[in-house]
């Protein structure tokens, strides 16, 4: 076998595809019959571990970064961005679909509580800003990664955990049993179940986020990133930007109007 | 020895803007979204609120897709993605839309 082979080779991989068919037998599973749920999870899950083991574990470290290798099929965008941002697409997809089916309800609604005598528009607007500075100080440990400032990343990676960890206190801790204490639970009515599913959703988004960056933080002390070698760094901030836009939505659809 | 560094790398430090910028941008959101809270306690029908509010925070993402998620700096091609999205979202938008008006 040749090089060229060899590195086509090892490009080819069929565990996303198992991957997306264990979340579609998961979801199947969650809609139908729990035993269903999980298998697509046990499938999920073996096929992460099958991917790591094939060698991804080392490209995350860092020991197999070829980057002259990973941007097919666009030359100024690497695999993984260009994933990435896949993923992200078909998130907008789902918050969006869902925000045009709250909207749809809400219009063809004949009452709707008002959204200010609801909801604590100072605790939504406290959370926005966290939000918004959790994003800054992840763009800024890119930056400072980006000119070898390991410190810069360390500081800036913990500030956007910590501020992620404050907005979901904030959410969980202040906002939810407040609104729960007061009969605003999410069998009360369409109101509130789209309120805790859009929310709740977007609360799941930002708990996985804690964990990417959790990853980073853990890679930041031990590994180490370089200022040639922090892709992680680059992607999770994608994703957290993202869970960043789409409350700038859910804001003031939920808050303010 | 000589080993040239990956173009890719190169690329991507000279498109990142400066601290100043960043922090520029977040002050401007900050003082969006506030401003969202201030106009929607003024007197006034709520059909030029929800235009208004949802005008500022669409600036928001566009602002944040733009600098935080560097597509400005990344060319035309990766902002597809998104905007493919954006656009199916927009269709099912006017669909449920269209549904209400016609009433169907």
């Amino acid at each position: 076998m040749n090089d060229d082979e060899h590195t086509e080779k090892s490009k080819s991989s069929y565990m996303p595809l198992i991957i997306a068919s264990g979340v579609a037998i998961f979801l199947l599973g969650l809609a139908i019959y729990i035993p269903v749920l999980v298998a697509g999870l046990i499938i999920i899950v073996a096929a992460v571990y099958k991917m790591f083991k094939d060698g991804a574990a080392e490209k995350f470290s860092g020991t197999k970064e070829t980057p002259e290798e990973e941007t097919y099929p666009l030359e100024s965008v690497t695999n993984e961005k260009l994933g990435l941002w896949i993923f992200l697409a078909s998130e907008i997809l789902i918050f969006g679909s869902l925000i045009i089916a709250y909207a749809y309800v809400r219009v063809n609604s004949g009452s709707w509580p008002i959204a200010t005598q609801t909801h604590n528009v100072f605790l939504g607007m406290t959370n926005t800003i966290i939000l918004l500075t959790s994003s800054l100080a992840m763009i800024l440990s890119l930056y400072a990664i980006r000119q070898g400032n390991v410190k810069g990343l360390k500081i800036g990676l913990g500030s956007a955990f910590a501020l992620g960890i404050a907005f979901l206190v904030i959410k969980l801790g202040f906002e939810w049993p407040e609104l729960i204490s007061k009969g605003f639970t999410i069998t009360s009515g369409l109101p509130a179940s789209t309120y805790y599913v859009l929310t709740g959703l977007h609360a799941v988004h930002v708990a996985v986020g804690l964990v990417a960056v959790g990853y980073l933080i853990f890679r930041a002390y031990s590994l180490g990133f370089t200022s040639s070698k922090h892709i992680a760094v680059e992607n999770v901030g994608l994703y957290w930007h993202f869970v960043d836009i789409v409350w700038m939505f859910l804001f003031p659809l939920f808050y303010l109007i | 020895m000589d080993v040239p560094f990956p173009t890719l790398l190169l690329n991507l430090g000279e498109k990142m803007p400066g601290i100043k910028l960043y922090i520029g941008i977040w002050l401007g959101l900050v003082v969006a979204t506030i401003m969202e809270v201030v106009i929607r306690s003024l007197p006034g029908p709520a059909s030029v609120f929800l235009t208004i509010i949802l005008l500022i925070a669409g600036v928001k993402a566009i602002a944040i897709s733009l600098y935080y998620q560097n597509l400005r700096y990344e060319g035309i091609r990766l902002a597809t993605l998104p905007l493919a999205a954006i656009i199916g979202i927009v269709f099912l938008a006017v669909s449920a839309g269209l549904t209400i008006t016609m009433g169907m």
